[in-house]
């Protein structure tokens, strides 16, 4: 049982999926709340099993695994409180802004400030186009989360190819998450739309995980800067397919697809752009 | 006036002689290599190629120190995209750890030349003991610059797992077998 932890494979795709869906299924109807709780409580575990029980030193990674963790949890907690915060958009993005200081800033301050400057202006404009997209699935339960799983996804994917695993297993893990949900989903018939108050918190999660990981992706290890453009889009492409059908399942597909084919395309797109041969 | 001076020098002898040289580590011929078991089938070998140090060292009074200094990012296999991950979050996580330190705390003698050093290694933000064994220890004037140059080799292993080093565990080896020649002169 031990030894199965331990394999990548469990702790980042098939535990936090089974989790996730296990959760949401068990809950009667899939609230805001309840799919933030299936979520919180599958990257959880499995970010314990892949980073382990120990904060320090506290690496950026380590700090990234917080914020997620905090963001998911505040959000679970406080649901009424934050779709009913007038400044609940400003907030978020404040919340987004303080992460990301948090994490880079110690390989930040290393830098010149025109680096600086460069850095800063391209983690908010990341931000901003993130934002931008998911405002276009907002009001599509199903574009919303087929478009968060594809991203992440990519992120994971890519973030692998690029040269580290620790990163992209703690994406993986919470796009495997967002798909067992999903899947609840298209099981049970009910998924958290993002309309009025509640979108900046539904979308959280994804855009939060997007932000801090891939970006740590490329500042940490070595994924271009311009592989997250194409990801970072994926709502908006999503949003673009018309998702008509009176079959859950195949909305689910329908929404899904197109982001799924971006996500393959740039995670083979920066594996084939290094070495075939990994050197193990 | 010459008893002054005698005097002086009488009063300065005692603390020349438990003060130990300073001496720079030469990068150029400094070499830390590292050596750790492949997948259980062979031994995989990669090096660092920027270190810098100084050092104390008066083999008279049985004093010396070191620090040395190996920039992370540049670890090397002989393979790029290995060496990437490497310097990756997953290994040495090189961008938020530039460095690798090694401090000594104290020293163990063989006669006239160095047996052990030990101190504190300090890895991706950790600190462990570490005791280096001085396998060869030479000292003398170098043929070309002129300078008084010493030269060391040492040996020591280190668990990574010590250091938070997971990754791939246990298919890529826990222990590292390191390997250390060092050269410094004289300032």
């Amino acid at each position: 049982m031990e030894s199965l932890l331990t394999r990548p494979e469990i702790q980042s795709a098939v535990l936090p999926f089974v989790i996730a869906l296990a959760l949401a299924l068990g809950l009667r109807r899939l609230t805001t709340t309840a799919w933030l709780w299936a979520l919180f409580t599958a990257f959880t575990v499995s970010a314990l099993l892949i980073n382990g029980f120990t904060l320090t030193p506290l690496t950026g990674t380590r700090k990234i695994i917080l914020l997620l963790g905090a963001a998911l949890l505040s959000a679970a907690l406080l649901p009424g409180v934050l779709s009913k915060l007038r400044l609940q958009r400003p907030f978020i993005d404040l919340f987004c802004l303080l992460a990301l200081a948090w994490v880079f800033w110690v390989v930040l301050a290393r830098m010149p400030s025109e680096q600086i400057a460069i850095h800063a202006a391209g983690f908010i404009t990341l931000l901003v186009i993130l934002q931008q997209s998911f405002e276009r699935v907002s009001g599509n339960p199903a574009q919303l989360h087929g478009a968060g799983l594809s991203l992440l996804l990519g992120v994971g994917l890519s973030a692998t190819a690029a040269a580290s695993a620790l990163l992209g297993q703690l994406a993986l893990a919470l796009a495997a998450a967002s798909g067992g949900a999903y899947l609840a989903w298209v099981i049970a018939g009910s998924a958290p739309s993002a309309t009025g108050g509640k979108q900046p918190v539904v979308t959280l999660p994804y855009l939060l995980a997007a932000l801090l990981l891939g970006l740590a992706s490329v500042v940490f290890a070595r994924l271009p800067w311009y592989a997250l453009i194409p990801l970072a889009l994926i709502p908006l492409v999503v949003s673009l397919v018309p998702v008509k059908s009176e079959s859950r399942f195949a909305r689910a597909l329908l929404a899904s697809l197109p982001g799924l084919v971006i996500a393959l395309a740039v995670a083979f797109w920066v594996w084939q752009s290094g070495s075939s041969d990994s050197g193990y | 006036m010459k008893k002054y001076l005698i005097a002086a020098v009488l009063t300065t002898l005692p603390v020349n002689a438990v003060l130990a040289d300073n001496y720079t580590i030469d990068s150029t011929h400094t070499y830390v290599s590292f050596a750790v078991n492949h997948l259980g089938f062979s031994t995989m070998r990669g090096k660092f190629n920027q270190q810098s140090g100084s050092m104390q060292f008066d083999p008279s009074a049985k004093k010396a120190s070191v620090t040395l200094e190996i920039e992370a990012a540049s670890i090397d296999t002989g393979h790029e995209k290995r060496d990437a991950h490497l310097r990756s979050p997953d290994f040495l996580n090189a961008v938020e750890n530039p460095t690798i330190s090694f401090e000594s705390t104290g020293v163990t003698w063989n006669g006239a030349k160095l047996a052990t050093v030990s101190g504190n290694l300090t890895m991706l933000g950790v600190s462990k003991p570490v005791t280096l064994q001085v396998t060869s220890m030479n000292c003398g004037e170098h043929p070309f610059n002129k300078k008084w140059t010493c030269g060391f080799d040492a040996t020591g292993s280190i668990k990574r797992t010590d250091f938070g080093v997971n990754y791939g565990m246990p298919a890529i080896g826990e222990v590292l077998d390191l390997q250390i020649e060092v050269e410094a002169a004289r300032n």
